[in-house]
């Protein structure tokens, strides 16, 4: 084995010339990963893989005060659909079908109002609509819907969409009608308002209040400045809508393409005078938890044939998801369990990620998270999160899909894979891995590793 | 023109000086960093052109270099990296080879030349900074020439005289040694960079071209040392073997990591003639036929050996 580092290091001399001025190295040695765990390699001939030719959104708006306080839920989908139809030219009436995720309205009556909206996005009567209550994942469910369906052969174009007016229906208590629940912990625990079990995850996995307000500023911070930079313009699509002033009850037609709910001044000393939202001694509180919103938004997904016939760009291949469940009582620890289940589905390891879209429900879950997974903190929610950007529940998922694509392609060929996760409500997490389409490798994938000394570790 | 692919990374090439087409070819399993080494006796066939296996020897490590006795029509020498130098009668069936296995060097040997004039010695070029003198009557080398202070990768007998050779070395200096002698007789610092390789010319005694890490090939007369006749730069990284033509005095032939085997006339103002990227990896290997003008062949870490006609597309299929 010495043998042959110091053959390497013999012949890596004749590519690595140690000394002499004038010339600046054009050639840096890397690291072969040939024959190794490494990721796949890209390729284009997959023809059925599923994959994502166009992702929208809505701005998010602080409910019951934002943008779309006065927006019908219905006019929010809407938008998203039809604009998903206006980027691509495809005819509406190839669509197989919409999936919408939706949380909080009462199930049927939410399903009527998207189909009224499919119709006024200009959709043929001829395309069916169902929607999906997967809770605080239900847009991303909607996307693992819709991939599955199209893998199943059912159909070869689906919309996967979500949506939330939280002004219009908002989180309630739920009050036990069955006493069963009294007897029966974990159903119990199912009960429990959100930010108590957000409690319970800072008090079991000790997450200081300090950490928890520290991701709070990290989030405004960074969504402000992807916002200033424009970052958002690709995929926020601007609706027009009316707004009635509070005082005057006079209405106006305004047109809402900015999110509302970033704070670019949110520092530490700020946050650390808001009062515990739930305990008396807790740490969780308004400003270091998600923000109640409105919004939408939607995935157009086909197989890779087809988007290829038709010319579409491919934004990224949907590669895997898994929705797990966890202890309802720390429901926050979801994306914990769900993204190493998605990344093994996918046939990856979590090194192999170069982006991730993790769910701010709480501070205290997403820094649990993160460390748990041990996450580089560049890496995840490099423009912000649900602390600055808002939850929309339905909606999430949806938005966070075409947020992690846009950013992909920002990054360039380099960042390959990218994964979407979040907590859910009573105790479960959901996480999809999403691959860059537009590149396909020339020879053999190459990366580094970083412990290795040179050789593969096959030859060891 | 013919193509050969070995199982191993190519390292040497050599033609035969008794010949027309036959070949003799050094490889190494794993880029020569760990693994076996083999030894391909190659011939084309006069009919249909094609490059074919005459026989093949194994070794139990990687394959450096190679060359031809020039005294013996079948007999060859091997550089191996475990350190020791083997002779192979090509004639014999693999059980009865090596015939002869030298373990002198204490790490792995990069080069050997066989004498041209006296034809009874050969010289191995080691990492552990030595040149040894063999000869085939005796079973331990005969001079051991110790002065460069890193790695020797080749080394070069002179084409004139009997007892001179050169040898390059990874401590930047380019020597001249006559074997009668245990001190060099020219220190020659010719780059400032490694050197990886060097070759007399053969019309012009006192002409040494060196090749080097810093991507230039260059041209001294021994006489003169203090500045290189030329300087050759075309290349894109360290240049890896430098010949020159047994035919014309003022051609060269060399190969690089470049994965590019250029030809060069040094005389002339723009002295690169030929640039040849046929091969698809680092290229290690390069020769040229004595009995054939014109004929070429190189060898690489794409595992392919080429023979080809100056001139022609290596890559054309006879």
């Amino acid at each position: 084995m010495e043998k042959a580092i110091g053959r390497q290091r013999v012949l890596l001399q004749h590519l690595h010339p140690s000394s002499g001025s004038d010339d600046h190295p054009t050639l840096s040695t890397s690291i072969c990963a040939a024959g190794d765990s490494a990721a796949y390699q890209r390729s284009s001939c997959f023809g059925d893989d599923v994959v994502i030719v166009a992702a929208c959104r809505t701005a998010i708006c602080k409910s019951k005060r934002g943008g779309f306080k006065d927006t019908h839920p219905e006019d929010l989908l809407a938008p998203v659909l039809k604009a998903l139809l206006d980027k691509t030219k495809l005819n509406p009436s190839e669509v197989g079908d919409i999936v919408v995720g939706t949380v909080l309205a009462p199930g049927s009556q939410r399903a009527i109002e998207c189909r009224m909206a499919a119709f006024y996005a200009g959709f043929p009567e001829t395309v069916p609509l169902r929607t999906v209550n997967r809770q605080c994942s239900s847009g991303l469910q909607a996307v693992a819907d819709i991939a599955a369906s199209i893998k199943a052969g059912f159909y070869d174009i689906g919309i996967a969409a979500g949506m939330e007016s939280m002004t219009v229906n908002s989180v309630g208590r739920i009050v036990p009608v069955n006493p069963r629940a009294e007897m029966f912990a974990q159903a119990r625990d199912c009960l429990l308002p959100m930010g108590m079990t957000s409690e319970i995850v800072a008090q079991r996995y000790g997450v200081t209040r300090q950490e928890q307000d520290q991701a709070a500023v990290e989030s405004h911070r960074r969504a402000a400045a992807a916002t200033a930079a424009g970052k958002f313009k690709e995929e926020i699509i601007p609706v027009t809508t009316k707004i009635v002033d509070p005082k005057s009850g006079e209405e106006k037609q305004v047109t809402i393409s900015v999110d509302d709910g970033v704070r670019p001044d949110t520092s530490m000393s700020v946050l650390a005078k808001l009062k515990p939202a739930f305990k008396k001694d807790g740490s969780t509180t308004a400003g270091n938890a998600s923000q109640v919103s409105d919004g939408a938004g939607a995935v157009l997904l086909m197989r890779k044939d087809v988007a290829m016939q038709k010319g579409f760009p491919i934004l990224g291949v949907f590669r895997s998801f898994a929705a797990v469940g966890v202890d309802p009582a720390v429901m926050g620890i979801g994306p914990a369990v769900a993204i190493p289940a998605a990344v093994k589905a996918a046939g990856l390891q979590i090194d192999d990620i170069d982006l991730f879209e993790i769910n701010e429900a709480f501070a205290s879950q997403f820094v649990y998270c993160c460390k748990k997974l041990e996450l580089d903190p560049s890496k995840v929610n490099v423009n912000g999160g649900a602390i600055a950007l808002g939850h929309p529940l339905g909606a999430t998922g949806a938005r966070s899909v075409s947020t992690l694509l846009n950013e992909m392609k920002r990054r360039g060929k380099d960042c390959r894979f990218g994964v979407i996760s979040m907590c859910i409500g009573s105790g479960m997490g959901a996480a999809a891995v999403f691959e860059r389409g537009d590149v396909v490798d020339q020879l053999s994938n190459v990366r580094r590793i970083q412990s290795n000394n040179l050789l593969s570790k096959d030859a060891m | 023109m013919p193509v050969f692919k070995t199982p191993f990374n190519g390292y040497a090439v050599r033609f035969s000086p008794f010949y027309e087409g036959r070949l003799l070819v050094a490889t190494s399993q794993n880029f020569g960093i760990l693994g076996n080494g083999r030894l391909h006796v190659l011939e084309i066939d006069p009919a249909s052109g094609a490059l074919a296996e005459l026989r093949s020897f194994e070794t139990a490590d990687g394959i450096y270099d190679c060359a031809w006795s020039e005294s013996h029509d079948s007999l060859a020498v091997a550089a191996v990296a475990d350190g020791s130098v083997k002779l192979w009668d090509a004639s014999l069936p693999p059980a009865a080879n090596p015939v002869r296995s030298l373990h002198e060097h204490s790490r792995e040997v990069h080069s050997v030349d066989w004498n041209p004039v006296r034809r009874d010695s050969f010289l191995s070029a080691s990492w552990d900074d030595s040149v040894k003198l063999w000869t085939l009557d005796r079973q331990s080398s005969v001079r051991t020439f110790r002065e460069h202070s890193y790695c020797v990768y080749a080394v070069a007998w002179s084409p004139r005289h009997a007892d001179v050779f050169a040898s390059a070395s990874g401590d930047r200096t380019a020597r001249v040694w006559d074997v009668r002698d245990p001190r060099s007789t020219l220190v020659l610092p010719a780059h400032d960079h490694e050197i990886l390789s060097c070759d007399w010319n053969k019309y012009d005694e006192c002409s040494l071209a060196t090749a080097s890490v810093d991507k230039s090939v260059r041209v001294w007369d021994v006489r003169a040392p203090r500045a290189p006749i030329a300087n050759l730069a075309g290349h894109g990284y360290a240049v890896r073997k430098v010949k020159f033509s047994p035919h014309r005095e003022n051609i060269l032939l060399s190969c690089s990591y470049d994965m590019t085997v250029c030809m060069w006339d040094y005389r002339a103002e723009d002295a690169l003639i030929a640039r040849y990227d046929h091969h698809t990896e680092f290229v290690v290997g390069v020769d040229m036929s004595v009995l054939v003008e014109g004929l070429l062949a190189s060898t690489g870490w794409d595992e392919l050996v080429y023979v080809w006609q100056h001139g022609t597309d290596p890559r054309a299929m006879p």
